[in-house]
C-alpha cells in the first residue's frame, strides 16, 4: 500500500498515486494534472474507489458520500483542491 | 465421455500413419483414461479414448454403423433411452447398450436433421467412406470442445483439444494474436477462433462438412433465441422442467455427484439431485483458507440439511501456485482469473472418491440474470435516464463500501462505454479486462490495429440484436463471450477432463433454455432480487438463507499465491524479460511496473488481478505449446480397445 508522508506536498503525492497504480497501463498516455481521468480511461470505477481511499489516507478522515463527485475526484487538480479545501494539503 | 480426434485427407493416396493416430491417442487419454480405439483407411484415420459411464463393457469407438458410416463421439445424449425405443419400434436392432449407437443410428437415418432431437452435450465426428464426407458437430451450448484445422492442402485434422491436432505432426502450434486478444478482453476464445493460429473451433450449435478436401458447409444446426416473445412462460413450471432435466442428468451407470457451492445454483441443484439419487449423493465443495473467498459455512448447511455424502477440498495459496502450470496446459489458452486451476483440482478431488461425472449449476445465472452484471446494465440505464437518481447503484457492491457511492463513482460507473452502445452491457467487464492489451509487444499490437477483439464482437452481433433490450442483449453476450469461451472451457470441460471427470450441466437443457427466454423479466430480475424464479423454487427445497442469499461471484486469490513465501521458482522465470520476449505476446518494458507492483503486494485491485494472470497464464501457455514439435508427444502404447480397418469389412476387437 502507498504511504502517506505528510512532508511531501499533496501535488506530488497524487500524482505519484495516478502514476504508480494507474498509468503504468497507459504507457503511451502523457497526462496533464487537469486531465479528466475517467474520459482519458485513466481509471475504471474500481480506479475511482481507489481514488477515494486515497484521499482519504491524506486526510486522515472518511469523505463524505455528497463529495464524492467528478469535481472533487475527476482529475490529479480536483483531488488538489478538494484535498486543500478540507485541510489536508 | 471421451476424447475424439483424426485426420481425413483430400486425395485417398495419402495414408495417415498409424504413429500419428497413436501420438493423438496419446494426447486424448486424460479425457478417457478407460482405453482407446482407432480407425485406419485410405487418406483417414480417426481416434477415440473413451472414459466409460454408459454400458460400460461395450460401446468402444469408432463404431461403425450397418450403413458404413463411421463414428468417433465425445459425449452423453441423455434422452437416449426415448430415442432407442422409437428407433426400436421401426425395427432397428442394438448391439450395445450406448447412447453412442444411438446417436448413430438417428444420424444414419435422418442426417443433420437428427440433431434437433438429441438432448444433451456432445461433439461428434461421423464419416461417410464413400462419399468421403467428415461432419463434425458440436452440441447446443458447447459443452463439449472440438477443434479443427484445415491444411491448405484440403486435408483436416480435427480433435476435441488443440493438442491432438499438434500431436498428429501435421499442425503447427502458432499463437493467434486475435484469439489471445479475445481472452484479455471477454475472458477466453470466441468460437470460431481458438488461441493458436489455424486452429478453429465448431461454435456451440455449430456444424460443418467436409467431402474430399473442400467444406462444402458451414454453419448452425441450434442457436439460442434470446429475444423470443416473452411472458409466455409461467414460472410455475420451473420445477417440473428442472426436475427433469437432473433426472436425465443422473442417467449413467456408474456414480453422479455434485459440486456445492454454497449458492443457491448449486444448491438447488443438488436438492434436486438428492431427489433423485437418495442419501449416496455425493456432494463436493471447495473451501478456502481464506475467509474473503470461503463458503464451507454455506456449503456445511446445504449438504447436512439435504443429508448428502459431503466431501470438502481445503485450498491454499501454495494450491493454487502448484496447480496453475497444469490448469493453462489443459486449457488450451491463457485465462484471467485462477478459477480453473481451483476447479481442476476439485475434479480431481472427486475423481479421488471414485466420482467420474458430476453435475453443476453452471448456465443458471446466464438464464436467469444472476450476474451483478445484469443488475449493473439496469442501474446504469436508469441513471443515465435520470442522473439525480443513483439509488439503484448503492446495493450493487457492499464490500466496497461507502467508498462506492456518490455521484461521481455512479458517473463512473455508468459512463462505462456510451449509452447507445451495442456493448453496453459488458463496456465495465470489457475494460477492466483489456486494461493488460496496453502492455501487448509492438508486434501484437500492430496485428490487432483495425481489427480488435471488441471490434470483432461488434461486427458478429446478430441481426435481430438491435431489437433485444439491453437484457437480452446482455444475456446474447453472456453465452457468447463467456460461458462457452471461457466459463464452459477453460473452467469447465478441460478443468474436469484433465482428471477424467465429466461435467453435467442441468441448466443447460435447451427444454430450461426456451423456457428460462420465454419467461416474463420480472420472474428473473425483480428490482435487485436476481433469478426470482429460482429463489421461489429454492425456498420449499434448500435452507431459508441459502434460497435468499446474495449471489456471491465464484472469486479465488490470485496475485498472492504467485509472490507469497515459498512460491514455486518457475513463477519468476516465465516472468524474466528474456521469457517474455521470447514468447512475443507482451512487452517486457510495460510489464515490467505490473510485475513490480505485484512483487510488492500492491496489485490489489481486479484490473491488475486480471493483468497478471493475463501475463502469467500466457508465459505458461506459450512455454508449453509454440515451438514444441510432434516429436515430444509420446505414442499410446497400450493396446486399442477396438481397431477399424476401413478399407475393408474387418472389426478387429483388440481389448
Amino acid at each position: 500500500m502507498t504511504t502517506i508522508d505528510p512532508a511531501v506536498g499533496v501535488r506530488e503525492q497524487m500524482r505519484a498515486f495516478v502514476r504508480d497504480s494507474f498509468l503504468y497501463l497507459r504507457p503511451e498516455l502523457e497526462l496533464h494534472d487537469g486531465d479528466d481521468l475517467l474520459a482519458l480511461g485513466v481509471i475504471d470505477s474500481l480506479g475511482f474507489v481507489e481514488l477515494v481511499e486515497q484521499v482519504e489516507k491524506r486526510l486522515g478522515c472518511r469523505v463524505r458520500e455528497a463529495d464524492i463527485t467528478e469535481e472533487n475526484f475527476g482529475s490529479i487538480d480536483a483531488m488538489v483542491a478538494y484535498v486543500s479545501a478540507r485541510g489536508g494539503g | 465421455m471421451c476424447g475424439i480426434a483424426g485426420v481425413v485427407r483430400g486425395l485417398p493416396g495419402r495414408p495417415v500413419e498409424t504413429p500419428a493416430l497413436l501420438r493423438m491417442a496419446a494426447a486424448l487419454r486424460h479425457r478417457g483414461p478407460d482405453g482407446y480405439g482407432l480407425a485406419s483407411g485410405s487418406g483417414v484415420g480417426l481416434v477415440s479414448a473413451r472414459l466409460a459411464i454408459v454400458d460400460l463393457v461395450q460401446g468402444w469407438q469408432p463404431m461403425r454403423s450397418s450403413a458404413g458410416s463411421v463414428l468417433v463421439y465425445n459425449g452423453e445424449v441423455y434422452n437416449h433411452v426415448e430415442l432407442r425405443r422409437e428407433l426400436e419400434r421401426q425395427g432397428k436392432r442394438f448391439a450395445t447398450g450406448t447412447d453412442t449407437e444411438v446417436v448413430h443410428a438417428m444420424l444414419d437415418r435422418d442426417g443433420l436433421g437428427a440433431l434437433t432431437a438429441l438432448n444433451g452435450q456432445f461433439a461428434l465426428a461421423l464419416w461417410e467412406p464413400r462419399a468421403r464426407r467428415l461432419t463434425l458437430v458440436r452440441d447446443r451450448f458447447g459443452v463439449r470442445p472440438l477443434h479443427y484445422a484445415l491444411r491448405p492442402d484440403g486435408d483436416l485434422v480435427f480433435g476435441s483439444e488443440p493438442e491432438a491436432l499438434f500431436a498428429s505432426g501435421e499442425v503447427e502450434a502458432a499463437p493467434d494474436p486475435h484469439g489471445l486478444d479475445d481472452v484479455f478482453t471477454t475472458w477466453g476464445p470466441r468460437p470460431p477462433r481458438s488461441a493458436f493460429r489455424g486452429v478453429q473451433q465448431i461454435p456451440p450449435g455449430g456444424v460443418l462438412v467436409w467431402e474430399r478436401g473442400v467444406v462444402v458447409h458451414e454453419g448452425w444446426w441450434w442457436q439460442p433465441d434470446v429475444g423470443p416473445d416473452s411472458g409466455t412462460a409461467d414460472p410455475h413450471d420451473l420445477g417440473d422442467l428442472l426436475r427433469s432435466s437432473v433426472a436425465l442428468r443422473l442417467r449413467a451407470d456408474v456414480k453422479v455427484g455434485t459440486y456445492l457451492s454454497g449458492g443457491l445454483d448449486s444448491s438447488l441443484l443438488t436438492a434436486l439431485a438428492r431427489e433423485v439419487a437418495g442419501p449416496d449423493l455425493q456432494t463436493f465443495s471447495i473451501a478456502f483458507d481464506s475467509a474473503e473467498y470461503d463458503e464451507s459455512a454455506e456449503q456445511r448447511r446445504v449438504a447436512t440439511a439435504l443429508g448428502t455424502q459431503h466431501h470438502v477440498l481445503q485450498i491454499g495459496p501454495a494450491d493454487i501456485a502448484a496447480g496453475f502450470r497444469d490448469a493453462v496446459q489443459h486449457a488450451g489458452a491463457p485465462f484471467v482469473r485462477t478459477g480453473p486451476v481451483c476447479m481442476a483440482q476439485l475434479a480431481a478431488f472427486a475423481r479421488e472418491h471414485g466420482i467420474t461425472v458430476v453435475a453443476t449449476g453452471e448456465g443458471a445465472d446466464e438464464l436467469f440474470w444472476g450476474y451483478d452484471l445484469f443488475k449493473e446494465v439496469v442501474a446504469r440505464r436508469a441513471f443515465l435516464s435520470d442522473p439525480e437518481d443513483g439509488s439503484a447503484f448503492d446495493d450493487l457492491y457492499p464490500h466496497l463500501g461507502h467508498r462506492a457511492r456518490g455521484p461521481g463513482w455512479r458517473h463512473a460507473f455508468a459512463a462505462a462505454g456510451a449509452a447507445d452502445d451495442p456493448l453496453f452491457s459488458h463496456q465495465v467487464r470489457i475494460r477492466a479486462t483489456s486494461a493488460v492489451t496496453a502492455l501487448y509487444s509492438k508486434d501484437v499490437a500492430a496485428e490487432l490495429v483495425g481489427n480488435s477483439s471488441v471490434q470483432r464482437l461488434r461486427g458478429s452481433l446478430p441481426v435481430p440484436f438491435e431489437h433485444w433490450t439491453d437484457l437480452e442483449r446482455a444475456t446474447w453476450l453472456e453465452l457468447h463471450t463467456l460461458l462457452e469461451p471461457y466459463l464452459l472451457a477453460a473452467q469447465g470441460d478441460r478443468a474436469a477432463m484433465a482428471h477424467g471427470v465429466e461435467g453435467r450441466y442441468p441448466f443447460l437443457d435447451h427444454r430450461v433454455f426456451e423456457y428460462a427466454m420465454r419467461l416474463p423479466p420480472v420472474h428473473k430480475l425483480h428490482g435487485n432480487r436476481d433469478k426470482a424464479v429460482l429463489r421461489d423454487l429454492a425456498a420449499g427445497l434448500v435452507p431459508h438463507e441459502i434460497a435468499n442469499r446474495r449471489k456471491q461471484p465464484y472469486r479465488v486469490p490470485e496475485v498472492a499465491p504467485f509472490f507469497a513465501k515459498g512460491a514455486p521458482d518457475w513463477v519468476e522465470d516465465c516472468l524474466t524479460p528474456d521469457s517474455l520476449r521470447a514468447a512475443g505476446i507482451f512487452d517486457p518494458d510495460r510489464v515490467s511496473a505490473l510485475l513490480g507492483r505485484c512483487r510488492e503486494g500492491r496489485a490489489v485491485g481486479q484490473r491488475e488481478a486480471m493483468a497478471f494472470v493475463g501475463v502469467l497464464s500466457t508465459q505458461v501457455w506459450s512455454e508449453h505449446y509454440l515451438g514444441a514439435s510432434a516429436s515430444r508427444h509420446a505414442q499410446e502404447t497400450s493396446r486399442p480397445r477396438v481397431f477399424l480397418a476401413l478399407d475393408d469389412e474387418r472389426v478387429e476387437a483388440t481389448g
